[in-house]
């Protein structure tokens, strides 16, 4: 059965774990239009997020859209025939009520986990200066070289 | 609506995009200088250099030494887990890289804080341990538009307001102003800072709030004249009408604790 894959604001990344895992699936972002008529950021960060979206969809079957995220998440599965959405969690609430609202209606939600910094779950101490004491050795053992750099001549000044 | 994804040219997709989403955001239609996407966070990542972070983060001017990453960080097209690993395999385990992953790991805090408690981050966390004297009011206009006529006030504001970015120190002088000098409620100095910020994030930017005002720490966060001059190599005083009369924060930390919350020094951090 084909599947879709979910981006939100949080993970808007060509490496989202939900798109990697779903490496020919059509993607989706949506404006979120009840929410920012009601927010009325500036356009400079609308504009950021359109041109992350541009890039984390490009070379797949993509859609960018403005519009209720349930309904047009909904409807675009239903455009490509598929029954299963990914998408990579969030710790925001609105997020737990989009997952919600989605399988409400029906369609089948697979939740990927983002990439970790440390293994910490639950709840935090009250100060970071606590938390810091207790994951500072984890933090600070990198678990590879990290992600492949352009060379210097692309890089601006 | 379905948007348009064909567009390549940057003003063109700006101008489309203002059109496709009217009435979903306030001020003027103009992109940031900084560029969204993957590639342009890999630049940027590639163009930091770690090395006298610990010393010289704190720099608002004339010289940044900061990474400038918080865009890119904020909405996961780069992860914290990213962002140290190259920066550790590229500049080994140093002091500088150990302060920037200590650094990064607020981050992660933040983010830990809003899983638990969700939309009650927007609400005070604890009791403020002190209040100031400052009558309550709302956000004054000059704030808004940026001319309170205090330079260091004024042009970080104005950097936001044109770039989406504000420097973490310049943040700090900001959000201290604004609710121990003026007397503002930490929700409305957020909301203005979430509007415009290209990392305006629900958790780090109210709970930074929160921490500078004393309803997420032990004690309020303040500044004086001297830590600005310090930290900005005078590229602000030195412009200011107001440095040779009239700077509101051209006190000792004795004075200003008195001035601004009625109690010494030593009461206001806890001691
Ligand atoms: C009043 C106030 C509001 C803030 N609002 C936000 C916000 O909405 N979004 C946001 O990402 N940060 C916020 N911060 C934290 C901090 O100012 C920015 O993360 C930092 O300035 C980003 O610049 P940089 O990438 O050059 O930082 P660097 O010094 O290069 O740090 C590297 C990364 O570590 C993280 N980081 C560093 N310091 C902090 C911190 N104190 N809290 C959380 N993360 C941190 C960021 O992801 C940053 O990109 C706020 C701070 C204050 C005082």
């Amino acid at each position: 059965m084909s599947a879709i894959v979910w981006l939100h604001g949080d993970s808007l990344s060509p490496n989202d774990p939900a798109l990697l895992a779903n490496p020919e699936a059509p993607a989706i972002f949506v404006f979120d239009e009840p929410f920012l008529a009601a927010a009325q950021l500036s356009f400079k960060r609308l504009f950021f997020l359109y041109e992350c979206a541009l890039e984390a969809i490009a070379g797949r079957a993509g859609s960018i859209r403005r519009g209720v995220v349930v309904d047009e998440v909904r409807a675009f599965a239903a455009e490509h025939r598929a029954l299963t959405a990914h998408v990579t969690a969030s710790v925001a609430p609105r997020f737990q009520r989009y997952v919600t609202g989605l399988r409400a209606a029906g369609l089948q939600v697979v939740i990927h986990e983002p990439q970790p910094f440390v293994s910490w779950r639950g709840e935090p101490p009250r100060r970071f200066s606590a938390f810091w004491r207790r994951v500072a050795a984890e933090a600070l053992r990198p678990t590879g070289p990290g992600p492949a750099l352009p060379s210097e001549q692309e890089v601006e000044s | 609506m379905q948007l348009r994804t064909d567009l390549t040219n940057r003003a063109e997709q700006a101008a489309y995009l203002a059109e496709a989403l009217a009435g979903l955001y306030s001020g003027p239609p103009t992109p940031s200088p900084i560029r969204g996407g993957r590639r342009a966070a890999l630049r940027r990542l590639r163009a930091f250099d770690a090395r006298n972070y610990a010393r010289a983060r704190n720099d608002v001017a004339p010289r940044r030494n900061v990474s400038a990453l918080s865009p890119y960080i904020r909405h996961g097209v780069l992860t914290l887990a990213e962002v140290r690993d190259s920066i550790i395999s590229r500049f080994g385990l140093t002091p500088d890289t150990e302060k920037f992953v200590n650094e990064l790991a607020w981050r992660a805090f933040w983010q830990l804080v809003y899983a638990h408690l969700g939309d009650q981050i927007y609400q005070d966390i604890e009791p403020a341990k002190r209040r100031a004297r400052a009558p309550r009011r709302s956000l004054p206009p000059e704030v808004v538009s940026a001319q309170t006529g205090l330079v260091c006030i004024d042009e970080s504001l104005q950097e936001l307001y044109t770039t989406g970015y504000m420097h973490n120190h310049a943040r700090m002088w900001v959000a201290a102003y604004a609710q121990h000098w003026l007397g503002v409620d930490w929700r409305e100095g957020a909301e203005l800072f979430y509007r415009h910020l290209l990392d305006g994030d629900p958790a780090s930017n109210s709970l930074s709030w929160q921490w500078v005002g004393s309803t997420f720490s032990h004690k309020p966060y303040i500044f004086n004249r001297q830590n600005v001059e310090r930290f900005s190599g005078d590229a602000f005083c030195s412009r200011c009408a107001l440095a040779s009369g009239g700077c509101p924060f051209d006190d000792s930390y004795e004075n200003l604790a008195w001035r601004l919350f009625g109690v010494s020094l030593a009461e206001l951090e806890g001691r």
